[in-house]
């Protein structure tokens, strides 16, 4: 039983079946079900970004912010300006943190010949602390913004229950400014890696204002409309189901994002963004690519959160939540209502597109619940990928193929977690 | 002196806590330069099959697997540890009840779904475990707390104090006289009070506190909340604490 069946380096628990006689592969999922929205319902509209981050411990405050959306949609709840900005400032930590993690500590080995990512500490000390700088940076964002590293204390409906200090903020500046160098290193490097070579059409999925944007045959449709899209499938292999766009295999998460255009994001201090040299290396037809595209992530989303920063810095910080729409506690609690309220919450997650829905009954309390997360999305493109890398490699030994097909699925980067639920 | 052979597991969970490990950053260096780790999935692919000196599993054994993998981990480990919520308590995915497993699985996947899992319980439904490292997720200075003191032979020891002491420390105005329900004070301390301080709500995620009183804050919840809030607050974490179910099977016939 203690055995070592399982990818390593991924999160959570999948495994890749080869009949190597016929040429087929299929990706297993092992993870236990949590049934996360089966736990949501009898729950609060407050409780439900507090349970939701637990979803996924790499990627909480994608879902921490999916479920407050949802819950401000279904009750129409306009946040402030302060709020808005503080949100995206949590997500470019987000974003952060999750790509640097999974880049340095689960992708870059198989690049550079060691096993575990902190080998690199003996292998490349200078390197290592620039990796060290940047594991800080994102921890320290979502600390500063959202309360904590991992699963955040200071959100709620309507807002935040507390904001940072412009002199959190200060320091936090001065910390991306420190941080610039390796920002720029991780592009620069992960732009000279050579990438196994594969070539598959994928369909590279995204949101773009307020709708889902595909890359290739896929209809652009609302956000809204994700369920009718996004179609989820039962497999006998595995505990989570693959979801498919409009009938075909897709594939979310930076490479689509950068695809669709997801992010034009605007210049700091004068300086142009410097992305464009990078993008013109990524070819969309290659998962493998998946990796530099979210090393050029890191790039945009450092920019994006200087650029908050200072506009914060600028303006005049409101820590109020709007309470003038949102049905008071007497309501809430259920005598005055009778309706239904109904929500959806989407956000680009690091992964990915991310959909939470939400129905409440007249006290608040949660009737539904409907999670779609970024990994479901990327399971049956992971398979596409994974039998064309068969396909593509017959030329190559048993072992050397086994490796590619492993490095395959991380540069996926799925969270196998995330995907069950 | 050789180093104590780890193993690092993580059973269905949202792996948060093995996060932290790697938010450590500069101390995890330190203390992978006196442990070796011979076993762990997420950080690398060089395996050995034990025995482990030490074992540390984050996460809820939910399926047939993991329960008998729990068992074979005990047996073939010296000190078995429990990383955060869900390992040593149940946590977040001991809110769904055994017998309401079978609607959900239809509901959310179909009736012909075959599942996998059984039941989500702390790894001490299963196994003895040596010692709960807790919280949801675990703080990174607990985390290296417990490491030294297994390190130097020590048995790890829990905060003699509750989450009230440190949630005076972080200078927070105190929930209960707000009329806001806070777990607060039957929680043993190590979190710092960092969800309090955010302006959440406590739910005691860093386990129930030696001689804790129970009743007594139940009674004081009883001002100014209802049965279902306070039922609420009690199973957020505690779904699977017999000390906490007690109490609710206790709300529930008095309903009655």
């Amino acid at each position: 039983m203690i055995s070592n069946e399982f990818i390593a380096k991924i999160e959570g628990h999948g495994s890749l079946k080869i009949d190597w006689k016929n040429n087929k592969v299929k990706l297993n999922i092992h993870e236990g079900e949590r049934l996360f929205e089966g736990i949501l319902v009898g729950r609060t509209a407050e409780e439900s970004h507090w349970i939701t981050p637990r979803i996924c411990g790499v990627c909480p405050i994608a879902h921490n912010l999916a479920s407050l959306s949802a819950i401000e949609d279904a009750y129409g709840i306009e946040i402030n300006e302060t709020s808005k900005l503080l949100r995206k400032l949590m997500m470019a930590g987000q974003i952060i943190q999750s790509h640097v993690l999974h880049l340095f500590f689960l992708v870059l080995p198989d690049y550079i010949g060691i096993d575990r990512g902190t080998e690199l500490a003996q292998k490349d000390p200078k390197s290592f602390a620039k990796v060290l700088l940047l594991k800080e940076l994102g921890d320290d964002i979502a600390r500063i913004v959202a309360g904590r590293n991992v699963h955040p204390t200071r959100t709620t409906v309507g807002g935040f229950h507390k904001i940072p200090t412009k002199d959190e903020l200060r320091i936090l500046l001065e910390k991306l400014k420190e941080t610039k160098d390796a920002v720029e290193w991780t592009a620069k490097f992960f732009s000279k890696l050579e990438y196994p070579e594969l070539n598959v059409e994928l369909e590279l999925v995204a949101h773009k204002d307020g709708q889902i944007v595909s890359s290739n045959f896929g209809a652009t449709v609302s956000i809204k409309d994700y369920k009718e899209n996004i179609e989820e499938e039962l497999r006998d292999y595995s505990t989570a189901k693959f979801g498919k766009y409009q009938g075909r295999e897709m594939m979310v998460g930076s490479l689509a994002r950068l695809a669709i255009g997801f992010k034009e994001t605007p210049s700091v201090d004068g300086e142009t963004l410097g992305v464009d040299k990078f993008i013109d290396k990524l070819n969309f037809q290659n998962p493998f690519h998946n990796n530099l595209a979210q090393a050029i992530e890191i790039l945009q989303f450092y920019k994006q959160a200087r650029k908050i920063i200072e506009k914060l810095l600028q303006m005049e910080m409101d820590a109020k939540i709007p309470t003038s729409e949102t049905p008071s506690v007497e309501e809430r609690s259920g005598k005055t209502l009778g309706v239904e309220y109904k929500g959806i919450g989407a956000v680009e997650a690091p992964r990915g597109g991310l959909y939470h829905e939400i129905h409440l009954d007249s006290s608040g309390i949660i009737t539904y619940a409907n999670i779609i997360t970024p990994t479901v999305q990327n399971l049956t493109s992971m398979e596409k990928s994974s039998q064309a890398l068969l396909d593509q490699t017959t030329d190559k030994d048993q072992k050397e193929r086994e490796k590619l097909l492993n490095m395959l699925i991380r540069a996926y980067d799925p969270c196998i977690t995330c995907s069950v639920h | 002196m050789t180093k104590p052979k780890i193993a690092i597991y993580d059973f269905t969970d949202c792996e948060g806590c093995e996060v932290k490990l790697v938010s450590l950053r500069e101390r995890l260096l330190l203390i992978e330069k006196k442990v070796d780790i011979i076993n762990w999935r997420l950080g690398q692919e060089h395996f050995e099959s034990g025995p482990y000196d030490i074992t540390i599993i984050e996460g809820t054994p939910v399926t047939e697997y993991e329960i008998k993998l729990l068992k074979e981990l005990r047996e073939n480990s010296k000190i078995l540890i429990a990383l955060g919520a869900c390992a040593a308590l149940g946590g977040i995915p001991g809110i769904m009840p055994e017998k309401d497993r079978k609607v959900w699985y239809e509901k959310i996947y179909t009736a012909q779904y075959h599942p996998k899992g059984i039941d989500a319980s702390p790894l001490s439904a299963h196994v003895s475990v040596d010692f709960s490292i807790h919280g949801c997720p675990v703080d990174e200075d607990e985390v290296v707390k417990a490491v030294e003191e297994l390190l130097s032979g020590k048995a790890p020891t829990y905060c003699g104090y509750s989450v009230c002491f440190e949630c005076k420390v972080a200078g927070n105005p105190c929930r209960i006289v707000e009329s806001k329900p806070c777990m607060g004070p039957i929680t043993q301390g190590g979190c710092k009070a960092v969800c309090i301080s955010g302006g959440s709500p406590c739910y005691g995620c860093f386990g129930i506190r030696d001689q804790a009183n129970i009743p007594a804050l139940i009674k004081i919840f009883e001002k100014f909340a209802d049965e279902n809030e306070i039922k609420r607050y009690l199973t957020m974490f505690h779904n699977r604490t017999p000390q906490i179910t007690e109490q609710v099977k206790k709300i529930d016939e008095y309903k009655k």
